[in-house]
């Protein structure tokens, strides 16, 4: 801090904070209006100021049960979370090298990044219909009791909704780790090697420890577009809805502040999740520098 | 038909049965109202599929108490309805659809015939959806009336029947017309026409529905109504109709005529209570949610008469065992007048008027039904106090807003070249 | 934190393609299989399921298996004989193509001056952290309700409008805040600009600050080292933000929806509206010809920036 900033830093601060303000306005909008008055709509005038619809949350009053969406959204994220980490991570140290297919597996993340999610949802759920019709033709041929009273339908939230969410995070956790592993100088492994370390040694010591900062952004990333994800889900979820799908739906009747101090309480659960999550990270870097490296550069 | 192995469950259809018959017997005389808990021991679960609007907890709370069926609700947006319908047959096990999808959702085999033997109040249902008649008199027939799509040839035919059958394809649950709405303190004069709509007046403050086959039913409602054009039938628009009514919604909208097209109940809210908008068409209940922020809003009674729309259940084909029971058993108890009376009071209609007059208070019966100014405060079903006493509600009673629908939610022969159009329109 | 998980997915990449001595052994092959997995089974398997469905006939009524390109050349319908005017869909593709160019623009501009001062100006990693995350807290709550909060915000009663009059900078509310092309611009940029920003920051983050100061011991201005080094060393971040951006903006119909009143025509939103009419073959065909499309943008990019040289 002793050292004089130059002038551009504060443009640039200036900037940022700008950015940051921008970005924030529809949050903002949201933390005001749930603030409404029992008499007060979604949009301004304000009228009045009160807890009102915090309270109509919680009593979850006449509404479409938000909490199974919530839980269901919840799990969801974090698997995939846990999933697009791990895979993007191998799957970017598999593009370190070179292998057959490589063109191909990276064409085709890229053509899942652009084909409408709609369409994706809708080849997934007519895939799985596939799948159940395949099912009972079984149960039709063999005469299977045990398949008639218990079997449903494939589709679910950790089948063909885990897949679907997978096939949405995965291009962006593969293109970011390309990004981390960009000009990634190959002389901390040969020099891992050198002395000796096995491959997945030279991994789990030497490489993760570098792009762990990095891995961290890759798993934010995940969790934010599943929770977030819509048109994707839409046809892929089976019986059970995540967030999106009912707050979706519940514009079709809801038109109270409610649904903004339902943005309001989960923006507050997220930035609980967040902290929760830099702590992790503060905890790795300190372990980090006592064991005297100077790797990890990237963020997010 | 299928057969199982668990003694115990075999006992228990058996005795299902036994008493849905008794029951059945009994509801010659009396209307049933409650049915016992006979599957309480081993609740049946349905999954529920449908928007928003029909759904709610407190039905699914006393569905549970009365007949011991669990619900389990699956809330989507109307469109999500019917693709799921195509696609995942599977996911649900009762679904809650419009009339209009059923020429594009029957084809798929996906849902079967109800069969009307099982659903005891049958009969009673009432003649507008059924005959489309109101105390002998015709209804308008523009579009897809719900009594062209009533019947279908057998339980799994694809076919629609002329004449009434056993196999029912919904069993109606909501109905209503919707129509436009104003914001009377924002714009001089009284609405009286749909040519509002598209009337220079309220350049910029007009808006549309953008569900196309909806959308063009409105468009097609002003544009007869400002004497420029003439449809044979709305609901059913050859092609050069349907050229007619966009070119003329195209110039529309390249003057500014609207100020942005909504897809959902509650932009369609939002765009009205924040002034965004001072007309447009609107749903009643929607007329209400932004009355009850305060804000002046009419649902307008225009000459032309309303565009009526009605929803109802069906099953999917593969509904078996248990289950099946418990959906009709359901159904039966959704008919039997608590829930009716609890959509009344949304703004709603139900299949079967008596059964949810019996629910209802006097004085609710007759502010909602009969055109009456209002006694006593009038609640929506969570409490709140929706109309002050002596509101009267718009548009008047039910056989007043029902006898003057003139047209209905379609789906047109030439639906393909519709959406083709409509895209075009929007990229104009 | 994976190890358990890569070495029960191994077993199963032993079935995939043989490996070749110089390519580097079987690790690459057993690393990739997950993810080849997954986009086999919920990416490559639904989109033949969509490309079957494409070919088939449909009307109002049914959807029946055929052969025919009716669906393909109805995509087209018209395209030709009505030039020099545009068809619909190539007015379509027009429209969605230039919001492509200035959301592009705009994020990239705004996401590498951010990244440039988190990487170089900021200087503790933790910082850095804390202010990437300040970046990403508001896509925490859900984008269906964010939607909702625009007309508030931007409408002629909303926050702004009520700043604007209230300090007289105008007289009247301003309309083209909302439902306008400004609007879809506005609400692009808030949406896309941290998918620019993560990757140019995680490029940035890997420039060896050496460089930059020899850079400017050897007498180079900041413009100087801006242009020789920073930027060229940025482009893989670069190339993957524009990647993103660009994908998202050609698919998208949510926002363009909204923000555009419904009233601006995308290629997202014509394929959402024939998939709301079970128009599925249609729909799909739509986007067979979006998916080429879009895929020939990101070959010719990668032409140019090889993303995948420097791994």
């Amino acid at each position: 801090m002793s050292e004089k900033r130059p002038r551009s830093f504060y443009v640039l601060a200036a900037v940022f904070a700008l950015f940051v303000l921008f970005l924030y306005g529809p949050v903002i909008t949201i933390l005001i209006l749930s603030f409404q008055g029992p008499q007060g709509g979604l949009t301004f005038p304000m009228n009045g100021f009160s807890v009102h619809w915090f309270e109509q949350l919680w009593q979850g009053a006449g509404l479409v049960d938000i909490s199974i969406g919530l839980w269901n959204s919840l799990k969801l994220g974090l698997l995939v979370m846990v999933l697009t980490v791990v895979f993007s991570v191998m799957a970017g140290l598999a593009f370190r090298r070179r292998f057959r297919g490589s063109t191909l597996l990276f064409y085709t993340a890229i053509a899942s990044l652009i084909m409408p999610s709609i369409i994706v949802s809708l080849g997934i759920a007519l895939e799985f219909h596939i799948v159940d019709d395949t099912v009972m033709k079984i149960a039709d041929a063999y005469d299977v009791e045990w398949l008639y009273d218990n079997y449903q339908t494939a589709t679910g939230l950790f089948t063909s909704g885990l897949g679907a969410h997978l096939s949405w995070t995965l291009p962006f956790g593969l293109l970011i780790m390309f990004a981390v592993f960009n000009r990634f100088d190959k002389s901390y492994e040969e020099a891992a090697r050198d002395l000796g370390a096995t491959s997945w040694q030279t991994i789990r010591h030497v490489v993760l420890p570098m792009v762990a900062p990095s891995v961290v952004g890759v798993a934010l990333f995940g969790f934010t577009l599943s929770w977030d994800e819509l048109p994707r889900s839409s046809q892929a979820m089976g019986a059970a809805n995540t967030l999106p799908i009912q707050l979706q739906a519940l514009t079709t009747t809801v038109t109270t502040p409610m649904i903004y101090a339902l943005g309001t309480v989960t923006t507050a659960i997220s930035l609980l999740v967040i902290a929760t999550a830099l702590t992790t990270v503060f905890i790795v870097q300190k372990r980090r520098r006592r064991h005297g490296s100077d790797a990890g550069q990237g963020v997010v | 038909m299928t057969k199982t192995t668990k003694p115990g469950s075999i006992d228990r259809r058996t005795l299902l049965k036994g008493s849905a018959a008794l029951a059945a017997g009994a509801a010659g005389s009396t209307l049933v109202t409650g049915f016992p808990a006979v599957i309480a021991a081993e609740p049946v679960t349905l999954r529920y599929l449908s928007t928003a609007v029909n759904q709610s907890p407190a039905i699914a709370k006393k569905a549970m108490e009365e007949t011991g069926v669990k619900i389990e609700y699956v809330t989507v947006t109307t469109d999500e309805v019917a693709k799921r319908i195509i696609t995942q047959p599977n996911s649900f096990d009762l679904v809650d659809s419009e009339y209009f999808s059923l020429p594009n959702l029957v084809p798929s085999g996906n849902l079967m015939g109800m069969d009307a033997k099982k659903i005891k109040l049958a009969d009673k249902i009432t003649p507008v959806l059924t005959k489309g008649e109101i105390d002998g008199k015709k209804i308008g027939s523009q579009g897809s009336a719900p009594w062209k799509y009533f019947y279908l040839e057998g339980q799994h035919s694809k076919k629609f029947a002329k004449s009434p059958t056993d196999w029912m394809t919904l069993i109606p649950t909501t109905y209503n017309a919707d129509s436009l709405g104003d914001r009377p303190d924002l714009i001089q004069g009284e609405v009286t026409h749909w040519s509002a709509l598209l009337d220079p007046k309220f350049k910029g403050k007009a808006a549309l529905i953008n569900v196309p086959s909806i959308g063009i039913m409105d468009a097609a409602m002003a544009i007869e109504s400002t004497g420029q054009f003439k449809y044979k039938d709305k609901g059913n628009m050859t092609k050069a109709e349907i050229d007619k009514t966009m070119e003329i919604l195209t110039k529309a909208k390249k003057d500014g005529q609207f100020r942005a097209f909504w897809t959902d109940f509650n932009q369609s809210v939002n765009l009205m209570a924040s002034g965004e908008v001072v007309i447009q068409s609107m749903w009643s209940p929607a007329v209400t949610a932004v009355r009850s922020k305060g804000i002046k809003c009419t649902y307008l009674a225009l000459d032309e008469g309303y565009r009526g729309w009605a929803s109802g259940f069906a099953l999917p084909r593969t509904l078996r065992g248990k289950k099946l029971d418990g959906a009709y058993e359901f159904i039966n108890w959704f008919l039997s007048g608590w829930a009716g009376a609890y959509l009344s009071r949304q703004g709603y209609y139900p299949a079967v008027l008596e059964t949810a007059k019996q629910k209802m208070e006097p004085y609710e019966w007759a502010y909602w039904y009969e055109g009456k100014p209002a006694e006593k405060p009038i609640k929506a079903p969570d409490g709140t106090v929706i109309e002050q006493p002596g509101a009267v509600r718009d548009g008047g009673s039910y056989e007043t807003r029902m006898s003057r629908i003139a047209c209905w939610n379609s789906v047109m022969d030439e639906n393909e070249y519709l959406i083709t159009k409509w895209n075009e329109f929007v990229a104009a | 934190m994976p190890p358990r998980t890569t070495d029960a997915a191994a077993p199963a990449a032993a079935a995939r393609p043989r490996r070749r001595g110089r390519t580097g052994g079987a690790a690459p092959y057993w690393q990739a299989a997950p993810m080849a997995l997954v986009f086999f089974l919920f990416f490559v398997l639904p989109l033949v399921v969509v490309l079957v469905v494409s070919f088939w006939k449909y009307n109002s009524y049914s959807i029946t298996p055929a052969f025919i390109l009716d669906n393909y050349t109805g995509v087209f319908d018209g395209c030709l004989v009505s030039l020099p005017s545009l068809c619909t869909t190539f007015a379509t593709y027009l429209s969605t193509i230039k919001f492509c160019l200035i959301v592009w623009a705009v994020t990239l501009v705004v996401g590498f001056t951010i990244a440039y001062f988190l990487a170089f100006h900021v200087r503790t990693t933790a910082m850095q952290i804390v202010l990437a995350l300040i970046c990403i807290i508001p896509f925490w709550t859900s984008n269906v309700i964010r939607m909702i909060s625009w007309i508030p915000l931007l409408g002629r009663n909303g926050l702004i409008n009520q700043m604007l009059v209230g300090s007289g900078l105008v007289s009247h509310p301003v309309e083209w805040l909302l439902y306008s092309d400004f609007a879809v611009a506005l609400a692009f940029v808030h949406l896309l600009t941290a998918f620019m920003l993560v990757p140019i920051l995680n490029s940035m983050m890997r420039i060896d600050r050496s460089l930059i100061e020899a850079a400017r011991d050897a007498g180079a201005s900041g413009a100087q080292v801006l242009w020789n080094v920073v930027i060229p060393l940025s482009k893989t971040g670069i190339a993957i933000g524009s990647i993103f951006v660009i994908t998202l903006v050609m698919g998208d119909f949510i926002t363009i929806g909204v923000m555009g009143g419904q009233q601006i025509a995308s290629v997202g939103k014509v394929i959402n509206v024939e998939t709301g009419y079970l128009q599925f073959p249609l729909a799909a065909a739509n986007a067979v010809v979006l998916l080429v499309a879009v895929l020939g943008i990101i070959f010719a990019l990668t032409r140019f920036i090889d993303i995948r040289k420097e791994l």
